[in-house]
Order: structure tokens, then sequence, then C-alpha cells
């Protein structure tokens, strides 16, 4: 009879290569754009994955000079940080106030706030384009980003965890004599760190890829387009140069790589608490 | 009471500083200021990406160093043609109208939507304005193109149309020393195919809204009524009760059936891979193919394959259009004529299509010495402007309202018959009830 011992090896050895392959699955496409870049022209019309050379650049040099990638990463970058920020800053004292104050029609509130979920964002193209005009903020920074400093999903994720937070907390921090900003600056926000961590990176990737709004609200500033943009200026349907979209791809990972190189750990832990939150 | 009068004479005199200043804007808007005495910047919107984006800088730098008129031309990069109209329709939806350019690319899906933004300046508004008549010097179904309910809205860029290219070296192996020309064909290339050993796919498409009208042109069938919706708004489908679409789907199915094609649209990239014997596709394609396949196989160009033998050949113009849009500023109007004629112009013209394998819209351009040379060089360029020559007037391109949701609802209905082995009449009554609903919704909520 086969051990006990064993049999947890062989389970955990199956369970692994599994999650391996699944990995890989997910992972694939991003090999592929990976490998792709480096491709020339020619050799990326035959089937094999990897490409002959690592040393092939031209992609990335065209790459960056045909869809003026540098500019509209540095213009990527500003929306997508400060967009999330702001983002982030809101929803925190949104839901803050959602979990810890009581007041008349809360709940109308809070579900009038998560309904606008429900709206897909085509059909509030021409209304936030008018709104964003009489504000003057077209071809603007701010009014790229002011459609997303309010963000249902993320006061709804944030009210959650902070409903598992003991309010004696709060308490405790009232009758030391400390107010709702410092309570929340050095009690709720370290204590959610995971989750705030993962709302970031997420609110970030979701900023860095807009592609229609950055579009229509910069009409007549070429210069403060985002990388999305620039990339499909690589591309056209009269000649599919896919090796060059590839690395306009591989240039406009590497921002949201770092950014989740660096907070994985603390995204991790964000994934493990999700089970507790609500 | 002096205190009234004093704050009638303050209101009075804040009144009429501001009629005064409307008036004054009113002035310089309309007055005829002559090209020339004054620099003057217009706006350009265009959607050339990749090489074509290059040689639009470079069109555009040349214009702005050496136009005698102080002309200063911004152009802006506005994406793929779907964004640009969705950005085009979105401003003037939100009638946030000085954000809209003085020119602009379009393609066809955004004819409609230019024709009823109530901010158009037609070709035959600027030809009646500028008296000069220059339509003349365009080809005939380049420019007929870009008509709308008999007015003239745009100039043709960049036109092309849909012609077959085969990889001749793997159709002399199967045994055949001409190109297919039909169906039928297709389905014999298969058989000789199979028994010549060769693997690769005969043919791969899926037909939309653009190559159904072609096919059904060759048939003698719009797709949609009012001339395919270019003489007016198209209400209704006018491809079924003829017969036409059921026709057309038969022979499909028949080849499918036979293993001639398989229910994917196959890219240049399956053809430059030899993985696909027979493409469709735009003429324009032309220079990429030969630089790509770089002589690795024998390529051959032909017409737009045929539906059957009964069917005409031909097949309409596709491609993009420049449009203007009245700025109410007189100057800027001219200096946009004159933009537009440089953009659609022979040198412009001649450059661009030797550069792409667009055909060259300006009469000049195509008689021209280098475009000559081109076609001596490569032959396969000569069949997009023969083509076109030879398409009867009375095809033409689809133009409808919901232009997108038509042209999914045309691919998966033909899709669908396919993958769910349905009978043509069964796919023809499907079709006809999902695409005459696209319809019937555009024109309750435009109409």
């Amino acid at each position: 009879m086969m051990k006990r011992k064993t049999k947890r090896i062989i389970g955990d050895t199956i369970v692994s290569a599994i999650a391996v392959a699944i990995g890989l699955v997910i992972i694939f496409p991003l090999i592929y754009a990976f490998f792709g870049a480096f491709k020339t022209p020619s050799e990326f019309l035959t089937p094999k994955l990897l490409p002959s050379s690592f040393t092939f650049l031209d992609n990335f040099k065209d790459a960056l000079a045909k869809g003026n990638l540098l500019r509209y990463t540095l213009n990527s970058l500003i929306i997508a940080f400060f967009g999330t920020v702001v983002r982030m800053m809101i929803s925190i004292f949104a839901a803050y106030c959602f979990t810890y104050y009581d007041f008349k029609g809360k709940n109308f509130c809070f579900f009038l706030i998560l309904g606008t979920m429900m709206i897909p964002g085509d059909v509030l193209l021409v209304t936030n384009y008018l709104t964003v005009s009489k504000l003057h903020l077209l071809n603007t920074y701010l009014g790229v980003m002011v459609v997303s400093f309010i963000s249902a999903s993320q006061m709804f994720m944030l009210r959650q965890r902070f409903k598992s937070v003991p309010k004696d907390m709060r308490e405790a921090s009232q009758i030391d004599g400390y107010g709702d900003i410092w309570f929340i600056w050095r009690v709720l926000l370290p204590i959610c760190k995971p989750v705030l961590t993962t709302l970031f990176v997420q609110s970030f990737i979701n900023l860095w890829n807009a592609y229609l709004w950055p579009l229509i609200v910069t009409a007549s500033s070429p210069n403060m387009r985002t990388i999305r943009v620039g990339i499909t200026k690589l591309n056209s349907w009269e000649d599919e140069n896919y090796q060059l979209v590839l690395a306009g791809v591989c240039i406009s990972l590497i921002p949201s790589l770092i950014l989740f190189i660096i907070m994985r750990r603390n995204m991790r832990k964000g994934g493990m608490e999700g089970s507790l939150v609500g | 009471m002096k205190r009234t009068l004093i704050a009638l004479l303050a209101s009075l005199m804040v009144l009429s500083s501001v009629f005064a200043g409307g008036a004054a804007e009113q002035t310089a808007a309309t007055q005829d200021v002559a090209l020339g005495s004054q620099a003057v910047e217009i706006t350009f919107w265009h959607s050339a990406s990749d090489e074509a984006g290059v040689l639009m800088d470079k069109y555009i730098k040349t214009f702005n160093e050496t136009n005698p008129y102080q002309i200063k031309v911004n152009a802006i990069y506005q994406g793929q043609y779907s964004d640009a109209t969705t950005l085009m329709k979105t401003i003037i939806s939100a009638e946030n109208y000085k954000e809209l350019p003085d020119i602009m690319q379009l393609d066809a899906t955004g004819k409609v939507d230019y024709f009823n933004s109530g901010k158009a300046w037609t070709v035959d508004d600027a030809i009646k304005e500028m008296n000069d008549d220059i339509i003349a010097d365009y080809m005939g179904a380049a420019i007929g193109n870009w008509q709308f309910q008999g007015v003239q809205l745009g100039l043709p860029f960049a036109s092309s149309t849909t012609i077959t290219f085969y990889n001749k070296t793997l159709l002399e192996q199967a045994g055949w020393d001409r190109i297919p020309d039909t169906f039928e064909d297709l389905i014999q290339l298969r058989k000789d195919m199979d028994k010549a050993g060769i693997t690769a796919a005969t043919y791969g498409s899926v037909p939309s809204t653009p190559t159904l009208a072609n096919w059904l042109g060759q048939l003698g069938s719009y797709v949609v009524n009012n001339s395919n919706g270019a003489d007016a708004t198209a209400t209704k489908l006018e491809c079924i009760d003829n017969g036409a679409l059921e026709t057309f789907l038969t022979e499909w199915k028949a080849m499918y059936d036979a293993g001639a094609v398989v229910n994917q649209s196959l890219s240049t990239n399956h053809f430059i891979n030899e993985e696909v014997v027979v493409l469709t596709t735009s003429s324009s394609n032309v220079t990429p193919l030969l630089e790509k396949v770089n002589g690795k196989f024998e390529i051959a160009a032909g017409p737009f394959i045929r539906v059957n033998s009964s069917a005409s050949y031909g097949a309409t113009v596709s491609g993009s259009c420049l449009v203007m849009f009245d700025s109410g500023d007189s100057l800027k109007k001219k200096a946009t004529w004159e933009f537009i004629k440089y953009l659609t112009g022979e040198e412009v013209q001649t450059d661009f299509a030797i550069a792409t394998g667009y055909i060259p819209s300006y009469k000049a351009s195509v008689e021209s010495e280098a475009y000559k040379a081109l076609l001596e060089e490569n032959p396969q360029h000569a069949v997009g402007p023969d083509q076109l020559d030879k398409t009867p007037s009375s095809m033409r391109s689809v133009t409808v309202g919901p232009s997108a949701d038509f042209y999914y609802a045309i691919m998966n209905g033909v899709s669908d018959m396919l993958k769910n082995n349905l009978s043509p009449k069964a796919a023809t009554a499907s079709m006809a009830e999902n695409l005459q609903a696209l319809l019937d919704q555009y024109a309750r909520n435009n109409m």
C-alpha cells in the first residue's frame, strides 16, 4: 500500500503540472508577442514560434518612431497614474462614508452608485463628451481622466473590505482624540493595503488600456494621445505588419509589468484576503 | 434717478458691445479674403497608418512647404476609419462643431453620418462656391463611389477594388495553366489539387457587405434598395424577391460542400505562407504581396472571382475619400479646397499609387509615365484599374445606416449556414429577417 506521503507527493505533482499547463495557456499570448516582436517580416510568416535571433531590434525601433510611442507612453503614464490616484482617493472616502456614517438614504445612494455599473460605457460617450466640453476640458489630461475618477466597482470592493474592519477600532481612535482622516490614513489603509494594491494595479491597467475616450477627448491635440492610439498607427489593413504591432505591445507592457512586479506580494495577499471580504 | 440712468446706460453699453462683437465676428467669418493675402491654418483628420501614414506625413510636409498661399495644414491621425467616424459622430451629436476638422479622410461606413451631419461642405457645394468644376478630372468609377443621394460628398483619395490573387506555382502543380474564373472553377481546382497532393486550402472567405455587394452585383442585383443606398436611404432588401441571395448562397454552399472554400477569412499572411491558393483582397495589396512573397512563388492576379459563368465581371470601388466641413470661414474654405485638390491631384495620386498599390483616382495620374512604367514592370497592378474600367456603373457599394451591424449580420448569416448545414433557402430567410430588422430599426430611430 502506497504511503500517505508518496500519495501526497504524487497528488501535488499532478496539481502542479495542471497549474503550470493552465498558466502556460494563459501566458502564451504574451510569450508569442515577445517572440514575434523579434521576428523579421519574412520570419513572421513562418509557423515557427522562436525567432532566429533576439538581436533583430528593427521592429522596436520602427514602432517607437512610427507610433511616436515614447511620447505616448509618457501620456499614458500621466493619465494612468494620476487617474488611478484620484480614483482611489475618491473611492476610499466614498467607501468610508458608506461604511462608517449613517445618514438618510444611505442604502439608496449606494445602490444608485452600484446601478451605474450596469450602464454600458458606449452609451455615455456623447453625454460625457458634452460634459467635458462644457467644462472646457477637451484636449487636456484632466479631460481624459475625469470620467474615470468615479468607480462604482472600486467603491463597492472597498466598502466590503472596510466593513470587515471592527468598528471598535474607529471608536478607539476617536476616544484617543483622532479624527476620521487620521484613522483612515494611520489605521484603515494599512490594514487594507493588499486590497488597495490590487485595486490600484487593476485601475492603472484599466486606464492604461483606454483607447476610444482618450482618442475622442484629444481630437485636436495629437501630442496628448495614449499608447494604444500609437499602436494602431503601426498597422494598416493594406499591409499587415503584426511584428511591428507586437513590438509596440511589448513596449506598452513594460510599465504594467514593472508595477505588477513591485506590487505582486501585496496583491497576492489581497487575493487571499479576498475570500474573507464581505 | 441719476443712479437708474447710469445703470441703464451701462447696460446699454454692455449690450451694444456684445452685439458689436458678434457683428464683427460675423463680418470676419463671411468676409471674402483672398487666398494668399494672409496665413491660414486648416485641420486635417486622417486614418493613414503604417507606410501610408509615413507617405501622408510626406505629402503634408511638401504641401506646407511649397504651397504659395501661406496655407498650413495641421494633420492629425484619428485612429482607424471606424474610430474617426465615431469621433465625428460624437462631436456632431454634442453639437460641438468647432472641434470638427476642415477636411477628413472617410471610408464608406462614414458616408451617411457625414451627409446627415448638417455641417457637410460637399464637393458640389465647393464647386459652386469656388466656381471650379474639377469632377471630369477624376476616374468615373472612383468619384462615383462617393456620391450619395445624387450629391458628390467627397473626392477619392485611396481607391481600390477587390481582385483575386493566385499562387500560380501551385496552380501549375495542380495542372492549371489558366486562372480560375468562377466558383465552379474553384470546385474543379480543389479536385485537381487533391489529385496532385496539394494540401493547402483552395480559398477561404466569409462574405461581408462589400464582397456580397460585388457578388450580387455580378448577378444583376443590389443588396438593398435605392441602388444599394446610393440614391436614397436604404429601407429594404432587394436581393430576396429576385432570388439573387439564394442563388449566391446555393453556389457558396456547393463550394463549401466540395471543400473548395473554408468558412474562415484567410488573410494575405496565409496566402504568403502558401496555406491558401486563391485570395480575394483589395487591389491595394499588390505592392505588399509582391514584396513579402519576394519571388518565393509566382503570383498571378485576375478579376474578382465570379459566382457562375452567367454572372458579369466586376467589383465595386472601395477605399477612402476626403470630405470637407463647413467652417463658416471663407479663407479656410478656400485653403481646404486647395488642399483637397492637392491630395487628390496628379502628383500625390501617382506617388501614392506607386508606393502602395492603390489605383490612382486622377485621370492624369493613370496616364503618367511613372504609373505606366509600374504597370509594365508589374502587370498585377493593371488588374485593378482594368476591372474598374469594366465594372458596370450600376454596380454600387452598399451604403446603409447600421453599417457595422449589417456587416457582421451578413458574415454571421453566411457562416451559420455552413456551420449548421442549413439549406440556402432557410439561410436566405434567416438573413432576410435579420438584415431587414436592422434597416427597420435604423429607420425607426433616424427617419
